[in-house]
């Protein structure tokens, strides 16, 4: 809660001088950041863009949420609500169910027209009411029971139930960004709507959008009216930069900072004028997932396993015994990362560092494990189907060469195939592998990656049919579902350690790494940040400031 | 059969050719899988999944949705492009363009440069100069168009910098309106001269790139038609009644030379726009090639079909033009036969 006044004596400050400078100068005098950004976005609504995509990143800065998180922390801090609700500030009801919002006054969207809490109510109940498939609307309609303006200034929500994650797994997130309502009706309302937003913004943030043109470039430009502290740079992203143009391009001078990871940074070496960020870690895990659910003759040709090969907790472990950690950290990563718990990422809440964690190859654990199972004399070969060309794809073949080595009867199969037909094999139901690789979606809270990839009835647990394969289903998914819910901190976390470490006897993934948070920028750049909070690259462009070289 | 009357036939059954193409297009594009694959992230639930189906008419047998696609056409609507996201109606033109004005100039270039060079090694047979140009133009011939690109890119855009990629700067390009999406035209109808000036120089590396091989080949056929020509009686008996060398040159040899070599200068121009894939995709040139390319990974079968659509009925059209060419052009050919 620091910079809270002075962050408004800043802004007034930087009024007054925007004021006393021609409007024209000050734009003049604005340098443009230059970013080589990874993919196109798919789509720029809140209420349909899809975590982890290219298109969160430009909702970040032209939109705003209720709260928002800085750049050194994790903890929430206020944005267009002027106050983080607690239960000690009274703005979490006592039974923990209804939250107040007092919102920010004097706040205007980008089109001049007034921010208030029929905004706010708006925005959500659209999210709620599209609920559009592959958009994370559901971390407000499975939660919220009602939505209430009380007064311009005052905005308040009612839940289904008690949940302590609430404000970070449905407030923070881009789907939960407040969009221009008079906007939005005026561009033919909910319905169409999503057409509209799709290409176009009216927001609060720090940015107001500029031009998209497809496949080329799309630009933000400096809200000079901004209610906060106003941002330094212009920004332009040029998108769907080939990996290793963005690294010559980098080096060239022709961008500011680039989407990079690990993998890139030996390209640097001692490249003039490049400075390599890393600190800290991503929150999207590297993972191999284990499917119990395919129907019997749906494997793919070639695989021996029977359809309940993975339902054996030993093979499980073992698998996890066997994966070579260290090739992969140091290899493929360069070093940038941290062996991981998965299901509690290292910084997310309730993260237990004393919990055990599958981070050194044991070759013999993993053997004794397959002969106990009795796969170890016949063999066994299993599909795993990846992304051609991806780090996960790296994964997977270090799992080939660590499991083919041991025992060559024992043969792992790295399907690697294009990102649509990947996508398409895992949105099949059932899911026709024993085996995939991914990363995870980022989250601001544990509770969102146990109910994702380890309760038994979530959304992985019930596609590959966690509850054949867990030693005690039941347990597990009662001790989920009470850190769902409770709201003291400190019992919360307890029982989330605690579920680190059934889940580590009980494992239903293959856990890479926690990826190293990397960034390759010019030394022009001043301010550089990555939090993993944001959405990716992680980069909040308002606080950086390019100086001329 | 009267040009007029074959031209009147030919238009006739263009249409029929179209349909027939987009039947098969359509059939090959589907044998590649569903085209939802694009739409959809892999943590999308099944029901998810159907209601994506349903939407797009997924779930219908394959001649209903071919007739929802062709109904979308004909209206000019030709699907959404996942790649771009957005209508292909919308994107297909700006690449276009930008294609367009990348292949014309590079087909310049090459065809002036591979004239010239042709001509100064044919004169000079088996002097040094036709060696250093016979040098240049088996490298232009045998040196893989994405490799040359990416040398061009490190060393004079990463290295040295004094050319950059893309097609334009940002800021330049947005200072003025772009009616033809051509940007040296859009530059010169703006009265432009910075944005002109940042056109070529935007244009100059991907150009060289392509134009190369092209040149290359050019160079080969001018040279050795050239050689031929001088060797044959009439240079002897110009040169015999006293013409200056220049004017048996000029006036004789080079435009007997020319004949074979536009014949090469034609398949020289669909060398570049299958070309222009590559150099698209290595010097961030907006075009269809780079929006092909990327379509093509990602499944994207609405941009795929209307690609390919173009190309089929430009082939068509092609087709239609070079033969009533030949026809003007040499009599004894006879249409429709």
């Amino acid at each position: 809660m620091t910079t809270y006044r002075s962050r408004i004596s800043l802004s007034v400050s930087a009024l007054a001088l925007a004021a006393m400078m021609p409007a024209g100068l000050a734009a003049q005098e604005r340098q443009t950041i230059v970013h080589g950004a990874d993919e196109e976005p798919a789509t720029l609504d809140p209420a349909a863009v899809e975590p982890g995509e290219g298109g969160e990143s430009i909702i970040f800065h032209v939109y705003e949420r209720l709260l928002t998180v800085g750049p050194d922390s994790p903890e929430l801090m206020p944005s267009l609500a002027t106050e983080v609700p607690s239960l000690e500030n009274g703005l979490i009801s006592e039974d923990g169910l209804t939250y107040t919002f007092p919102l920010r006054e004097g706040v205007t969207f980008h089109d001049g027209t007034e921010f208030t809490a029929d905004d706010v109510k708006y925005s959500w109940d659209r999210v709620m009411e599209l609920n559009l498939p592959g958009s994370a609307a559901d971390i407000l309609a499975d939660k919220i029971a009602e939505t209430r303006v009380v007064d311009d200034y005052t905005f308040e929500v009612t839940l289904n139930e008690v949940d302590a994650s609430f404000l970070y797994s449905s407030v923070l997130p881009m789907t939960a960004s407040i969009v221009s309502q008079d906007a939005v009706e005026a561009n033919g309302g909910i319905e169409a709507a999503d057409e509209y937003l799709s290409g176009e913004m009216v927001g609060t943030g720090p940015y107001t959008f500029g031009t998209w043109n497809r496949t080329e470039n799309l630009s933000l430009e400096v809200n000079e009216d901004y209610w906060g502290e106003m941002a330094n740079d212009n920004v332009r992203l040029e998108l769907g930069v080939d990996p290793d143009v963005r690294v010559l391009g980098l080096r060239a001078g022709e961008f500011d900072t680039i989407e990079t990871d690990p993998t890139y940074v030996p390209d640097f070496g001692d490249a003039e004028g490049v400075n390599v960020y890393s600190e800290g870690l991503l929150l999207e895990p590297l993972h191999i997932g284990f499917n119990m659910n395919v129907p019997e003759g749906n494997l793919p040709e070639g695989d021996t396993i029977p359809t309940d090969f993975f339902t054996d907790v030993r093979i499980r472990q073992a698998f996890n015994h066997a994966f070579n950690y260290s090739a992969f950290l140091n290899g493929a990563l360069g070093g940038f990362g941290e062996v991981n718990p998965h299901y509690v990422p290292i910084g997310v809440f309730g993260y237990d560092p004393e919990a055990p964690v599958y981070n050194e190859q044991n070759l013999e654990e993993a053997e004794r494990l397959f002969k106990e199972a009795g796969v170890w004399d016949e063999g066994f070969t299993v599909t795993v189907v990846v992304e051609s060309g991806s780090l996960f794809e790296i994964q997977c073949l270090i799992l080939k060469d660590s499991i083919e080595a041991m025992n060559p009867d024992m043969r792992i199969n790295v399907l690697g195939v294009a990102e649509a037909v990947f996508d398409e094999a895992l949105a099949t139901s059932p899911v026709n592998y024993a085996m995939w690789a991914k990363n995870g979606d980022p989250a601001a809270d544990p509770i969102d990656y146990l109910l994702t990839y380890a309760h038994p009835d979530g959304e992985w647990g019930e596609a590959h049919g966690f509850r054949q394969g867990y030693e005690n289903p039941d347990e597990i998914a009662s001790m989920i579902e009470e850190a769902a819910v409770e709201l003291d901190r400190e019992r919360r976390a307890e029982i989330i350690g605690e579920l680190q470490r059934v889940l580590y006897e009980d494992p239903m993934w293959i856990i890479g790494a926690q990826e190293g948070a990397v960034t390759a920028y010019r030394d022009r750049i001043d301010g550089m940040v990555i939090q993993p909070l944001w959405p990716r690259p992680s980069i909040n462009f308002a606080i950086l400031d390019k100086t001329s070289e | 059969m009267q040009l007029r009357d074959y031209i009147i036939r030919r238009l006739i059954i263009l249409p029929f050719l179209v349909f027939g193409v987009s039947v098969v297009v359509f059939t090959l594009t589907r044998i590649g899988g569903s085209p939802i694959g694009v739409y959809l992230s892999h943590e999308m639930s099944a029901a998810e999944v159907q209601q994506l189906e349903e939407r797009f008419h997924l779930n219908e047998p394959l001649y209903v949705q071919y007739f929802y696609w062709a109904r979308g056409a004909l209206q000019g609507d030709f699907g959404y492009s996942g790649v771009a996201s957005a209508p292909v109606s919308q994107v297909f033109w700006p690449k276009l363009a930008a294609t367009l004005e990348l292949s014309v100039v590079s087909a310049a270039v090459a065809v002036m440069l591979g004239l010239w060079l042709g001509v100064f090694a044919g004169v000079r047979r088996n002097r040094w100069q036709d060696h250093v140009t016979r040098v240049v133009a088996v490298s232009g011939a045998s040196l893989p168009l994405f490799w040359f690109g990416i040398v061009l890119l490190i060393i004079f855009w990463a290295n040295l910098g004094w050319f950059p990629v893309g097609r334009s700067d940002a800021d330049i390009w947005a200072s003025m309106p772009h009616p033809t999406g051509l940007y040296m035209l859009d530059s010169i109808l703006a009265g432009s001269w910075r944005g002109f000036v940042d056109a070529v120089w935007h244009l100059i590396l991907p150009a060289i790139t392509l134009g190369f091989g092209a040149v290359a080949i050019i160079t080969r056929m001018m040279r050795s038609a050239l050689v031929e020509e001088l060797q044959q009686e009439y240079v002897d008996a110009a040169r015999a009644k006293g013409l200056p060398e220049r004017l048996v040159l000029n006036r004789h040899a080079r435009r007997n030379a020319l004949v074979p070599t536009v014949t090469v200068i034609g398949l020289t121009i669909a060398f570049l726009m299958q070309g222009a894939i590559a150099a698209e995709i290595i010097f961030r040139w907006p075009g269809l090639g780079r929006w092909m390319a990327s379509a093509v990974v990602r499944g994207d079968q609405a941009t795929i079909m209307t690609y390919v659509l173009f190309t089929s009925v430009l082939f068509l059209f092609a087709n239609l033009v070079v033969d009533i060419i030949y026809a003007k052009l040499d009599p004894r050919v006879r249409l429709g036969d």
